[in-house]
């Protein structure tokens, strides 16, 4: 009974005030949670990451967002600031702890329609389509970017921010070496003996295009990326370079080196296999980005050694 | 002459035939194999292609095929060891937890000692299979090891084992899918590391087994004659289950979990007449093999140019799971007397302990509605802030307390239609057939609505209810046969399933989140329906009590008793159906209180059906609720799966009631 009063005790002393149930709960959170940046615009709740990359982008700082512990390892920038509140799980995120935070409106794309019924009890919500199967994703990415622009006043960072990454998509292009002519696979390692192949339809497959170079998985996709398909099916396209997509599992460091046919895989021997850091594999135009970056440098990096 | 030549010609053709049935399906998976090879074999030796061919067939195709008739004959051979220092033909690797047990070590070394996996990954596995299979024992050695209850512990250690791994995972920010899609059972190779790894366990797996086939043919007699024939029981029986267990964990730390063989394998080999334990030694080794390379063989013929649909290790479980089930009647098991009596004295004061549920559950749904986790760390909600709250908190217990108690309602049904205290919507695989319902109304339907889905899973359950049944009705059922065909349908039910969520469509998606159980997007509207569902769902199994308790005792004594037998039957197994279905729409198939509620009643004492069942619904609700409670809690502010909760919750309780609880008998 006594830990009870105590407890009792420590609410949030607004309880005691009558006034109206929204204002009590902002009023809470704003007082355990620090408030954003810049107070003038909507306080944004970011679902997806393709989202939440995008508000960081245009220099807006969501309130709250999802995962936010795996963003940091998986998709890495744009830098997460620590004041953004963590929601949990994307799939099932904490409508509870949403409702504290109270934003004022919540971005999702297509992925998390059926929740929209419980965030619309929340606050509006704001939904973009950029992965659908068989549609190259990065003019929907740069369309979602706008429409985001235009929904929270920031159209000319909006526009600003698309324009800057087509142009530095180009100036990749241009500077790619030759011997790049080559097709790439992109791929994320599953296990030692597995792998996720990025087809046509990924964003990642969308960009090397883009950067002039092409895909080496001509095959169908699901839903972007076609998994777990073994090893031995990267021998299809003997003259590709692979690109590695990091985290790797825990035991393929040991195990891949040792793998025959991995070795015997004309990339492997003739040194055209790059580590690509953590990029995010359902991202918006940032992840974007970072892909065209970090594929330009590796395979820099594979003819100069 | 002509005519004695003709009869002897006869007999041996008969008795030759299940070898004959063998080999053909030998031949069929040696055929697969054959296809493959000259698919990949070199057609223009000048290209680089050429050689890459080469490359392909040496390290991947070659010992491919290997690896699935090694893997098939260790799992075989690990079975038929288990099953007989056991003296039980429901032990296997699955069955006691072993291979979930290899499978956590593994991932807790990955996550928290990844340099483990990385030098010794055999040996870590090793040492979870052979932890599980200690921890089942020791749990089960006060009643003598008696075979139910060492399968039935030997479960619940595997879900646990299980829950525990997805929970790592889970925490660890990884999406369920990772565990779905690179989940195991897979043969795809790239080198002849695994092979050799397999075959020595097999070379020395059968030498140890003919060495010790004096001890091992003693200990398949009852313990009184081991014991007069001198054999050091217990030390030998260890020695063979560490054999079997260093066997079938290796075969998971090689390729992952693969269902069934292990189990189907031994079971068989007996079907096909092998009949002394040389035979047996020989025969399920061979058998296990040929079922996987068979398996395999299909797999690889179904597969696309994006992978595989369905690894092969749940590849098995469509193949061996409808041999196993059409086969069942006629294998011969020993039966052992039923659990369903033992170990309770009737409670005299019932009501006073249903109060006492009641109100239990009562105080879990209010606390689980106050207490709570915020941004600030614990607190207690009132007035303002709590009338807010409870718009979220409370469809999500209401709908929780309502899963459950259908969950228990349907189990206890079950359990007493079939006089099986095993039985239960998730061991028959009523929860995953109606997971198959839902399957096969979104492969009609990709946007089929909750009601149709609803309709579909109904179906499902439906259907899996009424075929076990038809099977335990057939040739006087007991109690081991038709849990092997639950566990068979059941497998089977969730290949479906898996190979649906493999497709990675928009329907995976659907079917993934109904597998892990969440009840995060329930509404107001979905509690109510769901508890006016239960009332009136469950008020006429309050006024059919008579039925449960009478249908237990046997049809002729039923029918003495001037009860509609089918009739009865079929109105109670549609009733459990529904209830199935409905739960799992919220929960998802797996959470295991069908079978832990009705069991925790029944060890609180009560016996007859009306009280039993009110015990079991109340039981139910209430760990339903501490469940999702607790799914927001531990981890805030991640969300874990209900479902997940509840098994890691019960399971061990259940676990330990057995083994403390009931009495030894028979």
């Amino acid at each position: 009974m006594n830990s009870l009063s105590r407890a009792m005790n420590n609410l949030p002393r607004a309880t005691n005030h009558p006034p109206n149930r929204r204002q009590v709960l902002a009023l809470a959170a704003t007082a355990m949670l620090p408030i954003a940046a810049r107070a003038a615009s909507l306080r944004v709740a970011a679902i997806d990451w393709g989202m939440l990359e995008t508000l960081l982008a245009l220099g807006i700082e969501p309130v709250a967002a999802t995962e936010l512990i795996q963003f940091r390892k998986l998709a890495v920038e744009p830098e997460v600031p620590r004041s953004v509140t963590d929601l949990g799980l994307r799939g099932t995120p904490n409508y509870e702890l949403l409702r504290i935070v109270a934003p004022d409106l919540v971005a999702i794309s297509s992925f998390y329609e059926y929740q929209r019924p419980m965030l619309e009890r929340i606050a509006p919500v704001f939904a973009q389509t950029v992965y659908e199967p068989g549609t190259p994703p990065y003019p929907l990415a740069e369309a979602a970017t706008l429409a985001l622009g235009e929904k929270l006043g920031r159209q000319a960072e909006a526009k600003r921010y698309v324009d800057e990454t087509a142009v530095e998509t180009t100036r990749l292009r241009a500077i790619l070496p030759a011997a790049a002519g080559r097709p790439v696979f992109v791929i994320s390692l599953g296990d030692s003996r597995h792998f996720r192949a990025f087809g046509r339809d990924s964003m990642f497959g969308d960009v090397l295009l883009r950067l002039g170079l092409e895909n080496a998985w001509a095959d169908v996709t699901r839903y972007s990326a076609a998994a777990p398909v073994g090893l031995e099916a990267l021998a299809r396209v003997p003259d590709a370079s692979i690109l590695v997509v990091s985290p790797l599992p825990a035991d393929v460091g040991r195990s891949l080196p040792e793998n025959a046919l991995w070795n015997a895989l004309p990339a492997v021997r003739e040194g055209r296999v790059a580590l690509l850091e953590p990029i995010n594999h359902f991202g918006c135009l940032p992840s974007a980005r970072r892909f065209a970056r970090l594929v330009s440098a590796a395979l820099a990096g594979q003819t100069h050694g | 002459m002509a005519d004695r030549a003709m009869t002897q010609r006869a007999t041996t053709g008969h008795a030759l035939s299940p070898i004959a049935l063998w080999g053909l399906l030998g031949a069929v998976a040696a055929l697969l194999f054959a296809w493959r090879v000259s698919m990949q074999s070199p057609t223009a030796p000048t290209s680089d292609g050429a050689g890459l061919d080469r490359v392909i067939l040496l390290y991947s195709t070659l010992p491919r095929a290997a690896v699935a008739v090694l893997a098939g004959a260790v799992l075989g051979l690990s079975g038929l060891l288990l099953q007989r220092v056991l003296r039980n033909p429901l032990a296997e690797p699955s069955t006691l937890g072993i291979s979930a047990g290899a499978q956590l070590a593994m991932t807790a070394a990955s996550v928290y000692a990844p340099f483990l996996m990385e030098r010794s990954q055999g040996p870590v596995a090793f040492a979870g299979g052979i932890a599980a299979v200690l921890l089942v024992l020791s749990l089960t050695w006060r009643r003598g090891l008696e075979p139910v209850s060492v399968v039935l512990a030997g479960m619940m250690v595997a879900l646990t084992a299980s829950s525990i791994s997805a929970a790592l995972i889970l925490a660890n920010g990884d999406y369920l899918f990772s565990l779905f899609i690179w989940g195991g059972g897979s043969l795809v190779q790239q080198d002849w590391g695994p092979a050799i790894a397999l075959s020595t366990r097999l070379a020395v797996g059968a030498g140890a087994a003919l060495l010790l086939l004096r001890p091992l043919t003693i200990l398949g007699l009852d313990d009184a004659s081991a014991r007069s024939l001198g054999i050091a029981r217990h030390t030998s029986r260890f020695l063979i289950i560490a054999l079997a267990v260093w066997m079938a964990t290796t075969v998971v730390a090689e390729v992952g979990v693969i269902g069934f063989v292990g189990l189907a394998a031994p079971a068989l080999a007996t079907l096909s007449g092998a009949r002394t334990l040389r035979q047996k030694l020989l025969a399920a080794p061979l058998i296990g093999a040929i079922l996987l390379w068979l398996t395999d063989g299909l797999v690889q013929l179904a597969a696309g140019a994006g992978g595989e649909r369905i690894p092969t290790g749940a590849g098995t479980a469509l193949l061996g799971g409808p041999v196993l089930l059409w086969l069942l009647r006629r294998l011969r098991l020993l039966e052992w007397p039923n659990l369903s009596t033992s170990g309770t004295s009737p409670r005299k004061s019932g009501r006073s302990i249903i109060l006492l549920l009641f109100l239990m559950t009562l105080l879990a749904a209010v606390v689980a509605l106050v207490v709570g986790r915020g941004p600030a760390g614990w607190s207690i909600a009132g007035g303002d802030i709590l009338a807010d709250l409870v718009a979220w908190r409370a469809p999500r217990i209401g709908v929780a307390a309502a899963a459950g108690a259908m969950l228990a309602a349907a189990g206890l049904v079950i359990q007493r239609i079939t006089g099986n205290p095993l039985a239960s919507p998730e061991v028959l695989g009523v929860g995953t057939g109606a997971g198959a319902g839902l399957t096969a109304v979104l492969a009609l339907s990709a946007t089929a609505g909750p009601g149709l889905q609803l309709v579909g899973s109904i179906l499902g359950s439906l259907a899996v209810l009424i075929a076990m049944l038809i099977i335990a009705a057939r040739a006087k059922f007991g109690s081991e046969r038709l849990l092997l065909a639950g566990i068979a349908m059941s497998a089977l039910c969730s290949a479906v399933i898996t190979a649906a969520i493999a497709m990675g469509n928009t329907q995976s998606y659907v079917l993934l989140r109904w597998l892990s159980g969440s009840t995060s997007q329930a509404t107001g509207f979905d509690a109510w329906l769901t508890l006016a569902c239960l009332i009136l769902l469950t008020l006429p199994l309050f006024l059919a009590a008579r039925w449960l308790d009478i249908l237990p005792l046997g049809e002729d004594t039923a029918r003495g008793l001037g009860l509609p037998v089918a009739g009865g039957r079929l109105t109670l197994i549609v009733l459990a159906a529904i209830l199935t279905a409905l739960a799992a729409m919220f929960v998802g198939p797996l959470s295991f209180v069908g079978l832990i509620a009705p069991h925790l009643a029944r060890l609180i004492g009560f016996t007859r059906a009306r009280p039993h069942l009110a015990g079991a619904v109340l039981t139910g609700a209430l760990l339903m609720i501490v469940s999702d409670w607790l799914s927001r809690m531990v981890a805030f502010p991640y969300e874990l799966p209900v479902g997940l909760i509840a098994s890691l919750l019960g399971g061990p309780y259940l676990v330990h009631l057995l083994a403390k609880g009931m009495p030894r008998h028979g």
